[in-house]
């Protein structure tokens, strides 16, 4: 099976999620008083800013949190969003690329660890739709789960691409030509291109081997209350 | 007061109001439960003070027993915590009757105007079974625990999607009382407390704002206060004095228990009891109607111009007055001098002759008739009123029958409506009081009679004429009778000339053929016969 050659020639894209919807992960951990507010969670950057201080204020109040928080909830996302949007006037590199998305997260009484790949190239692709039918497939029951896995696909997507964008942004610069766009990547990107290569080379299959089976496996665990506390308490100190 | 939530006509609103109507509304509310956004119009409409009812109603709910939703992409949705599994037809959920629209398989035309931007298709995310998804997961998911109130941070953390979109969701069927909306919390009459509170806390829903409120409400109507003498709570009267910043209660007042340097003049009462809060004297109430009057609904100055009441109180008194008080729209007394109509002197002066005896209480009572477009009508009412019942019912009597003796030779009309004009200024009068309407009853009577008497009159008019019509006709027809008679007759004058004519020939014929007489006369014979 030769490469497909042509892909490599393509013409730079401008920054976008690579997904069907532009969506922005935003994470926030916010530590006031001792009290600390961790989350996590999709925006959508053509909602207006005023939606910002709007949330923020909303999340405060459902939680019942010290109002201090409005403050920092709202500049952190702002400052996310800026920089999503910093990136946005530029080019992205959209070259053959197959990424491993790697899942490592624990919502509430459940852990999952997953790991498979995923096509930076298709535009179309929806981690919402992929996480509603990983929890429904798995029989997850905390309804929590799926956001959270969307999201974590998503914040692996985003940095894929930010990185992409700063090399291409690298190459053009270093290097010019066609030559430069193929293999530049090919040592930066993580060695997914490589990987791709190697698999659909003329030698091997389409069908995983054997051995890399537990690899791509999704394991989910339901964890007892004391095992949550332990990770909870490890967690913590790795903060700190 | 009524129910606080009203939908405007779902074309809201109104909300909405709604959606109340509207809804608010239409409803188009940022968050209309918080009145702010613009998203989305109000469904609801901030109760507004009609007449009061003896008890309130509530806003009627129909009570829907909770449907399992089919199954649907989302993922299971059984919460975490340990719940018992929910039977489909244990548990009953209220919902609003503007919200009854709802249904989990299908999507509703409200529902497309107010989050057009799952229907647009300019998103490729946005599609109507995406919205399908978020509305039904968040109604479900308060339906596991209608009694609890849900917030929308647990609802996102939930869903799967944009923060932005699930918001905007979550806040329509809030607004429109599908989530979070408990009737308990409904069916107690809304205070002007817990409105206040609605209005400026940006809770979530009716259930929110009267918990909220509990606290508030008591903090505000009662100001304790404190006697700075003795300590204790004042009940009744206080007596504050400012030049020192004190305040006593009677007891203190009266013993003298005040620092030595403060006069006893320096106190002013200060009432505070609850008797005297609810009694409006007849001042205050008039200070109220023309402020009102002035500053429509800016209760702030008409509380203001009333001094001594909040504006609570103020609206309050305001709508506890009789009905009459909405048409307050009479001119100042002292013009009334100058605009007479000599017609009807006679009720003016009664009126005035009577004014100086009138009782304060008749000034605050206003007559509906204030119409601006007929100035003259509008004093005289304000004059009846002004005056008692009694004396405004001897007044119409006059006037009546002043009226009546007008000459007959004015037309129908004039007096129809000069016995309408007193029926009115009667009708004025009788707002006032049960006596005066008999008068007015006996005019109208009376303008009754002499109208059937005229028509009878032109009738009898009327009917001598067609007599004397037919009479005519019959001549003519005699005459008619007779023209044919003498035609006849002269055809017959015509037949026996010719016969004359044909007599006198044979003569002839008879006289020139003498000698041949016999075949002659024989033919004549036979002419002739």
């Amino acid at each position: 099976m030769k490469p497909p050659a042509s892909t490599f020639s393509k013409a730079p894209v401008k920054f976008r999620m690579p997904t069907a919807d532009n969506l922005v992960p935003i994470r926030l951990d916010i530590e006031i008083d001792g009290q600390r507010f961790k989350d996590a969670f999709t925006w959508n950057p053509s909602d207006p800013d005023s939606e910002v201080a709007v949330f923020a204020k909303r999340t405060v109040k459902d939680l019942k949190l010290p109002p201090a928080f409005i403050t920092q909830i709202a500049s952190s996302i702002q400052s996310q969003l800026a920089e999503f949007r910093s990136f946005e006037g530029q080019d992205m590199y959209t070259g053959e690329k197959i990424v491993p998305i790697k899942l490592d997260l624990r919502v509430n009484h459940t852990l999952i660890k997953d790991q498979f790949l995923w096509d930076l190239n298709n535009f179309e692709s929806d981690p919402e739709e992929f996480a509603r039918t990983f929890c429904r497939d798995l029989g997850i029951e905390d309804p929590e789960v799926g956001p959270a896995v969307a999201f974590a696909i998503r914040e692996q997507l985003f940095e894929v691409a930010t990185q992409s964008v700063a090399s291409a942004r690298e190459s053009r610069l270093s290097k010019k030509g066609r030559r430069g766009f193929e293999y530049v990547p090919a040592s930066k990107a993580g060695g997914a291109v490589l990987d791709l290569v190697k698999l659909f080379g003329h030698k091997s299959s389409v069908v995983r081997k054997r051995k890399e089976w537990e690899v791509y496996e999704p394991i989910v665990d339901h964890l007892s209350n004391e095992e949550v506390d332990a990770l909870e308490a490890r967690e913590e100190r790795n903060f700190r | 007061m009524a129910e606080a939530k009203t939908m405007a006509a779902i074309s809201p609103p109104k909300e909405p109001l709604g959606p109340s109507d509207e809804t608010p509304s239409k409803p188009p509310l940022s968050s209309q439960t918080h009145f702010t956004t613009a998203a989305t119009t109000p469904p609801v409409k901030p109760e507004t003070p009609t007449t009061p009812t003896p008890t309130p109603t509530p806003t009627p709910t129909i009570t829907i027993s909770r449907e399992t939703p089919p199954a649907t992409t989302t993922i299971s949705s059984k919460p975490p915590n340990p719940l018992p599994p929910t039977s489909s037809d244990a548990d009953v959920v209220h919902v609003p009757s503007y919200s009854r629209w709802f249904s989990w398989q299908k999507i509703h035309d409200c529902e497309v105007r107010f989050l057009p931007e799952f229907f647009d298709s300019l998103s490729r995310s946005k599609n109507p079974g995406v919205y399908m998804y978020y509305r039904n997961s968040i109604v479900k998911q308060f339906r596991e625990n209608p009694l609890r109130k849900l917030t929308f941070t647990d609802a996102r953390k939930t869903l799967v999607g944009d923060v932005g979109s699930i918001r905007r969701v979550f806040d329509f069927l809030e607004a429109w009382g599908l989530v979070n909306y408990s009737p308990s919390a409904h069916n107690k009459p809304l205070r002007w407390d817990d409105k206040e509170t609605k209005s400026e806390s940006k809770s979530g829903g009716g259930s929110g704002a009267p918990l909220d409120s509990s606290a508030a409400g008591p903090n505000r109507e009662s100001s304790k206060v404190v006697c700075s003498g003795c300590k204790l709570v004042c009940s009744i009267a206080c007596f504050a004095c400012d030049k020192y910043d004190l305040t006593l209660c009677a007891r203190c007042y009266v013993r003298g228990n005040y620092r030595v340097g403060v006069n006893s003049s320096d106190f002013r009462r200060v009432e505070i009891s609850e008797d005297m809060k609810a009694d409006w004297s007849e001042k205050e109430t008039l200070h109220l109607l023309e402020a009102v009057m002035h500053y429509g609904d800016d209760w702030k100055r008409v509380a203001k111009h009333v001094g001594g009441r909040s504006e609570k109180e103020c609206v309050n008194q305001f709508i506890k007055l009789p009905f009459g008080e909405e048409y307050l729209k009479y001119p100042d007394s002292g013009d009334v001098d100058n605009k007479y109509n000599p017609v009807k002197d006679q009720v003016a002066e009664c009126a005035l002759e009577s004014s100086g005896a009138s009782c304060n209480s008749k000034r605050m009572r206003l007559t509906p008739l204030a119409d601006a477009s007929n100035p003259i009508m509008a004093q005289a009412a304000f004059l009846s009123t002004l005056a008692g019942v009694d004396i405004a019912e001897a007044a119409a009597r006059a006037a009546v029958r002043s009226l009546s003796q007008v000459d007959h030779g004015a037309s129908r009309e004039h007096l129809g409506t000069l016995a309408r004009n007193t029926e009115l200024r009667e009708a004025d009068v009788a707002s006032n009081g049960d006596a005066a309407r008999n008068a007015s009853e006996g005019a109208y009577v009376e303008a009754n009679s002499q109208l059937r008497k005229e028509e009878l009159d032109v009738e009898r008019v009327v009917s001598g004429i067609t007599l004397q019509m037919k009479e005519i006709q019959d001549k003519l027809v005699h005459f008619e009778e007779l023209d044919l008679q003498m035609e006849k007759e002269w055809q017959q004058l015509e037949q026996m000339k010719n016969m004359l004519f044909v007599d006198q020939l044979t003569l002839l014929f008879h006289r020139s053929s003498a000698p041949k007489t016999d075949e002659r006369m024989e033919q004549k014979n036979i002419r002739t016969d």
